[in-house]
């Protein structure tokens, strides 16, 4: 998923010379269908000018930075929450908004921005395990538990052949949810216990990955991938039009798992807000959004979408949670500078031992 | 030339490394000893309590390099991939470079031509390249685990080791290695070489009494311009590295991005900025002795 590194390249190359109005979208990658973009750009006549980051810290280290001239921003929740708090956010003009309506309500008035006065819900994905159907079948090993990345009993079957993400809040999560605790849990105790569990398990592990397990698991590199729905959607789909000699499955994990929301934000500093909110608008329409699950396979805050979502998608658990399942998600918070500190520390021994 | 001239043309090299080199190493000391903010950047070094000023500074950042043994043994490590990195783009790049400079004079234009055509790629879709040839179902990886299959030997695993990290830093800093070894070896005077026949040196004698001494101001050269870029990569060991293949530049890239945590990654920027200056201190030094000895 990352492309940090192809970052400036694309840059550098997105850059064109043009006379129409250039709207900059700061996403995260494979997060948009090209369509959606092209439809927009014939539309309004404008250039959308795409730029991406592949995890939270990295698209806040770069506003942190001094990042400027988005337009329009795609955070996760707790992204959201601490882009408000320092002040970086512009207040959404509603009036411009009348699409917001198509939202469904579940997905609005959250605590990390009250009455939206700053973000929109723009799509979700649950962070799971992908993985290669057939080979798994083969092997015997049912993936529906986090013990599939973390038991070494398990893994022993899988030495070489599993990716987790290189990203210390989500492999941290999965690591507190296979333990029983909370994603969330500061007890530095509990934190040291997944940091245990995760060096035991580590010498299985091929990499830590957050950027190429789509291409990995859909050539048949990788066996098991820990990774966004969505991304494990797209695996999916390319080994079936590849006509690979097997499939790409992914399910949520049953002792639970990380939901994140993504939103849609405009910074204070954008070049061009009418355009950011035309946007804006433009993806909350049904059609569009429904782009987002049906090309990119993430989940949908948008009601209006329903209607065009094919139903293969409706069916799947993963993508569209049942409350059953959407009750063991949960969606990260903000962390204390102490235990983001400890966390560091943890994360970096791990990459060293 | 004047010591006027001499002095206003220095002038701007001298500015530049003093605004882009200088300022920002006294800035990144300066942050070493500050706390981090919560959202990345720094915390504000001072604050005014009852109109008075409170600094809020600390050793914490420095004691933490060595309350583990940890980093210590990162740089030990990422010392290890440079030194191997380096010994062999030189063993590689000295026949080729001194089968350059010995070439028709004709032929020499183009070889270096080929020499430097990588560069003519980007540096990314170069390892990205790399990483299609290691992968496991690429032709390199099957042909190597198909021949090993005839041995009774077990596949291997390419991608993600610490031998794909060293091959790829290979390739990429290869030339560096070889452009100025060729610099230095297309200036001998072959007239040495025949004077060395003459008085009876064999062929191996003739190199290592004659052409080798006189090229160790390339082998110094060629070996530093590959051995620092090789001790601050992150990109190869980030993309082919595995779990366990990181070097120090990809912490110190770990502590501003993902951590947060700047006055750290700045300690570590800061230890490796005297790391490669020791080394390369240490390295022209033995080298003068060896030059003058």
């Amino acid at each position: 998923m990352k492309k940090t590194l192809m970052f400036t390249l694309l840059m550098l190359t997105a850059q064109g010379a043009s006379a129409t109005e250039q709207l900059y979208l700061f996403n995260w990658n494979d997060y948009i269908a090209e369509d959606t973009v092209t439809r927009f750009e014939k539309q309004y006549d404008c250039k959308v000018v795409q730029s991406y980051y592949s995890s939270t810290d990295e698209m806040m280290a770069k506003l942190q930075a001094g990042a400027s001239g988005y337009d329009v921003v795609i955070p996760t929740q707790n992204a959201v929450q601490a882009l408000i708090s320092q002040n970086k956010l512009a207040l959404l003009d509603k009036a411009q908004l009348p699409n917001a309506a198509n939202e469904s309500s579940g997905f609005m008035n959250r605590s990390y921005d009250p009455d939206n006065r700053y973000s929109l819900p723009y799509a979700f994905t649950t962070t799971l395990i992908g993985f290669n159907e057939s080979k798994l079948k083969e092997l015997g090993i049912e993936a529906d538990s986090w013990a599939v990345i973390f038991d070494p009993a398990v893994l022993a079957k899988l030495k070489g052949k599993v990716t987790v993400m290189d990203d210390a809040e989500e492999l941290f999560s999965a690591a507190l949810k296979y333990l029983g605790y909370s994603v969330n849990d500061n007890d530095p105790k509990h934190l040291e216990a997944a940091q245990q569990l995760i060096q035991k398990a580590k010498p299985y592990w091929a990499s830590f990955n957050s950027s190429s397990y789509i291409k990995e698991l859909a050539v048949g590199d990788i066996w098991v991938a820990h990774g966004y729905s969505s991304d494990m959607v797209q695996a999916r789909n390319d080994a079936m039009e590849a006509h690979r000699p097997f499939t790409i499955s992914f399910a949520l994990p049953k002792e639970g798992a990380v939901l994140a929301l993504d939103n849609m934000v405009i910074p204070k500093d954008a070049a061009h807000p009418k355009l950011a909110h035309e946007f804006i608008n433009y993806l909350l329409e049904g059609k569009n959004a429904a782009e987002l699950t049906n090309i990119i396979g993430a989940g949908n805050p948008n009601s209006a979408s329903l209607p065009f979502i094919s139903e293969e998608m409706k069916s799947m658990k993963a993508i569209f949670p049942d409350p059953a399942t959407l009750a063991k998600l949960e969606t990260l918070e903000a962390r204390s500078s102490k235990s983001r500190r400890l966390l560091n520390k943890l994360w970096t021994e791990i990459k060293l031992k | 030339m004047g010591r006027w001239s001499r002095q206003l043309l220095t002038l701007p090299p001298t500015i530049y490394l003093l605004i882009f080199f200088a300022i920002p190493t006294v800035i990144m000391l300066f942050a070493s000893f500050r706390f981090p903010g919560d959202y990345g950047g720094l915390a504000p070094w001072y604050s005014i309590e009852d109109g008075s000023y409170a600094f809020d500074l600390t050793w914490e950042n420095w004691q933490r390099l060595f309350e583990s043994t940890i980093y210590l043994e990162l740089f030990v490590k990422s010392l290890g991939y440079a030194v191997i990195t380096t010994a062999i783009c030189l063993l590689l790049g000295y026949p080729l470079a001194l089968m350059v400079s010995r070439s028709e004079k004709k032929r020499r234009d183009l070889l270096l031509l080929l020499i430097i055509l990588p560069f003519w790629s980007n540096f990314l879709v170069r390892i990205y390249a790399w990483m299609i040839i290691f992968s496991p179902t690429g032709a390199l990886t099957m042909a190597v685990n198909s021949l090993l299959d005839l041995f009774g030997i077990a596949p291997v695993s390419l991608m993600y080791s610490p031998t794909a990290v060293i091959v790829c830093m290979v390739y990429v800093h290869l030339p560096f290695m070889v452009l100025p070894l060729y610099a230095n070896l297309e200036k001998h005077d072959p007239a040495l070489l025949d004077a060395a026949s003459d008085l009876g040196a064999s062929g191996w004698q003739r190199f290592w009494r004659v052409t080798w001494p006189l090229s160790l101001p390339g082998v110094y050269a060629g070996s530093i311009l590959v051995f620092i870029p090789v001790l601050g990569m992150f990109a190869i060991p980030d993309l082919l590295g595995g779990t366990n293949a990181i070097m120090i530049g990809n912490v110190i890239k770990q502590q501003f991005i993902e951590s947060r945590d700047w006055p750290f990654g700045s300690v570590l920027s800061i230890m490796l900025t005297i790391a490669t200056i020791a080394l390369v201190w240490l390295g022209t030094r033995s080298g003068h002795r060896v030059k003058h000895g």
